[in-house]
């Protein structure tokens, strides 16, 4: 089922009557996944797309018997709906919005972690498994089935490494966006141990960039724990960099030496990571490597 | 994240309670007498204001009479100290200082949880001290949802070497940076040093306070702070009120993408085939012939050899980002190459549009950033 979402994963959205909400839910429900729910409060009864809104995620998980959901609402709002989400019962929340407050997303994340639950995001483009399902903004059309993974900090850098192989013949077993904020929901740790255990996935592609650890600490688990083929592409190897500036994701900022790229690549590198100067260099370390 | 002034930092303690020797931002010479009136002496410290660590080191903060004050802090401010100007110099009384300590509240992103530094090696770099003595550095990591009270510090404390009722004040200054953070959203809060006078009080010497600049929407008193303006270069702040992600760097060639990875990995290119980029620039997902525009705007501003546009549309439109640029060509004088790379949706109606006002595009990144490089090297 490669990992996270199948086509049987039954999704709500969370502020589906919404503009970028009612967009992205259609473009969910035409790549073929199961949008089951809507919930807006103050909405319920309403139908957005043939699919029903409810007030509360209660209501539309006891309805549809949903086990995923997906925010796109408003940063100021998404630490209610998070927990609501929480509440419900639900086993996978994907935070699309970007902008939501560091504490918020923390607090988020340990109820997350007490209810054992799986957090993808915030500021993230979501999970695709192509030719099943998607969750989030990633573009369907350039993704085909394969059985390369590919965890990323990135939204559109992803999808210019997606189509890379996509065009040489290696298609994804699951896409994971794991979000631009320098605390997030999964991280790379927990994507590598997901692809390793998944049949379907047979290399995996990390795509991290400049700012944190999360890419050290995925090259340790692979020297321990990943049996599978990595590659890897770092985005900010260049000396264009400025230490203490934020490079667009508020993830992105460089303090010490610890969070460069050139330092993750080395890391990356001694752990026996593959990395690619440029994303169209990744298909060609792949069929190199096999 | 977005550094206050110390000035700034220190209301923000008086107002939570923690003590801080008495301060006053200077404004003429009045302000001096006024300020030497209120502490009873001639002698203060003057300190000025910037964005920047290392003041000390650069001169930027002087002990000074009620006669010498004025001299010095006219030649100290609006002088350039790393990058970023000295806005300000506050007055601020002596304090007498028995011994200095570090201590720090952040909010740890690994973890996800608060963690509290403290060390009695204070009033230096704390990166030395964690690089030369690490066992001199305590830590107390705390839930990110802890209501915090004076006992969660008292090991700490005691670490610190802190007794009887020192140990109370300190435990009570914790809490207070924590209720602080809490209130502000503030990711760091660092008092380095945290000094002891002769009569056993606690008093933050310096501040530096750092927001979460993803609160401002709930934190408009801090998000219309000096320092929130003065983070930013002139055009910096232009494309913050556009909502573009704007950085300055000293390369060649201007640079506008949609996202902050492909943004960054445009620049990486843009080295890697010999040239280098004049900014790093993410219009941000969803943007639409406007925000092209003013990016474009932006860029016709600064000193640059070249432009590079690189999009991969996934909720961006391509058919928007031509329009912007097309009205761009017309409007501005852009008189340096221009390339462009765009796919995604609405790929060929975009492509069209260009080609229909005789601009070329490209499809695929590398080959577009190569072309870029090559115009520009060839002096076009």
């Amino acid at each position: 089922m490669a990992v996270l979402i199948d086509k049987s994963t039954k999704v709500i959205v969370q502020g589906m009557t919404g503009k970028q909400g009612s967009f992205h839910a259609r473009s969910m429900i035409e790549y073929g996944t199961q949008v089951v729910a809507g919930v807006t409060p103050g909405k319920g009864g309403q139908e957005v797309l043939g699919v029903p809104i409810y007030d509360t995620m209660k209501e539309a998980v006891d309805a549809t018997q949903a086990t995923a959901s997906v925010v796109f609402i408003p940063a100021p709002f998404v630490y209610s709906a998070a927990l609501e989400a929480i509440d419900s019962g639900v086993e996978l929340l994907t935070i699309i919005t970007e902008g939501v407050p560091v504490r918020d997303t923390a607090r988020i994340r340990r109820r997350v972690y007490e209810q054992n639950i799986t957090l993808v995001g915030p500021n993230c483009p979501g999970i695709i498994t192509p030719g099943e399902a998607k969750i989030g903004i990633i573009p369907g059309a350039i993704c085909t089935k394969g059985n390369v993974g590919i965890v990323s900090r990135s939204g559109t850098l992803t999808y210019e490494i997606i189509q890379n192989l996509t065009l040489s013949g290696y298609g994804q077993s699951t896409c994971i966006g794991l979000g631009g904020d320098p605390v997030r929901g999964i991280d790379f740790k927990e994507s590598l141990r997901l692809f390793e255990q998944d049949p379907e996935t047979k290399h995996i592609v990390l795509v991290g960039e400049i700012g944190g650890t999360g890419e050290q600490e995925a090259a340790q688990l692979v020297k321990e724990e990943i049996s599978k083929p990595v590659y890897g592409f770092i985005a900010g190897n260049g000396t264009w960099v400025k230490p203490g500036k934020q490079m667009g994701h508020a993830g992105a900022i460089v303090h010490g030496k610890s969070g460069t790229a050139q330092e993750k690549l080395r890391i990356l590198n001694e752990a026996g990571i593959l990395t690619a100067h440029t994303p169209s260099e990744i298909p060609n370390i792949i069929k190199e490597n096999m | 994240m977005s550094m206050l002034y110390e000035f700034e930092g220190k209301l923000l303690f008086k107002d939570s309670k923690i003590p801080i020797p008495r301060i006053k931002i200077y404004t003429d010479t009045e302000s001096i007498k006024q300020f030497a009136e209120e502490i009873g002496r001639d002698t203060m410290m003057a300190k000025g204001q910037a964005l920047a660590g290392g003041r000390g080191k650069a001169g930027l903060i002087k002990k000074v009479t009620i006669d010498t004050a004025e001299e010095y802090i006219k030649s100290i401010i609006g002088r350039e100290h790393k990058g970023k100007p000295v806005a300000a110099v506050m007055l601020e009384e002596l304090v007498e200082i028995t011994k200095e300590y570090y201590l720090a509240l952040m909010l740890d992103n690994k973890s996800g949880s608060y963690l509290m530094l403290a060390s009695t090696m204070g009033g230096i770099d704390i990166e030395d001290v964690a690089d030369n003595h690490p066992s001199e550095i305590h830590r107390t990591l705390l839930p990110i949802n802890i209501d915090p009270q004076t006992y969660h510090f008292m090991e700490l404390g005691k670490k610190m070497g802190f007794k009887a009722k020192t140990l109370t004040q300190f435990a009570s200054i914790c809490v207070k940076m924590f209720l602080m953070a809490i209130k502000h959203d503030l990711t760091l809060i660092e008092i380095n040093p945290l000094v002891i006078t002769p009569d056993d009080k606690l008093i933050a010497a310096d501040s530096k306070v750092v927001i979460d600049g993803n609160s401002y929407f709930r934190q408009p008193a801090i998000a219309a702070l000096q320092s929130q303006r003065d983070q930013h270069t002139e055009l910096e702040y232009e494309a913050t009120q556009a909502g573009i992600s704007y950085v300055q760097l000293d390369g060649d060639i201007g640079i506008i993408a949609g996202g902050a990875g492909l943004s960054m990995t445009t620049c990486d290119l843009l080295e890697f085939y010999g040239s280098s980029p004049a900014n790093f620039l993410d219009v941000g997902g969803g943007a639409n012939d406007e925000k092209v525009y003013k990016a474009l705007e932006l860029l016709s501003k600064m000193d640059i050899k070249g432009i590079c546009v690189n999009f991969f549309a996934g909720i961006t439109r391509c058919d928007d980002v031509a329009n912007g640029i097309i009205s761009a060509n017309k409007k501005l004088n852009i008189n340096v190459p221009l390339v462009i790379r765009m796919i995604g949706t609405k790929d060929v109606e975009g492509i069209k549009i260009l080609e229909e006002n005789e601009i070329h595009a490209y499809t695929k990144m590398e080959p577009s950033v190569q072309k870029i490089v090559e115009l520009v090297k060839g002096g076009n």
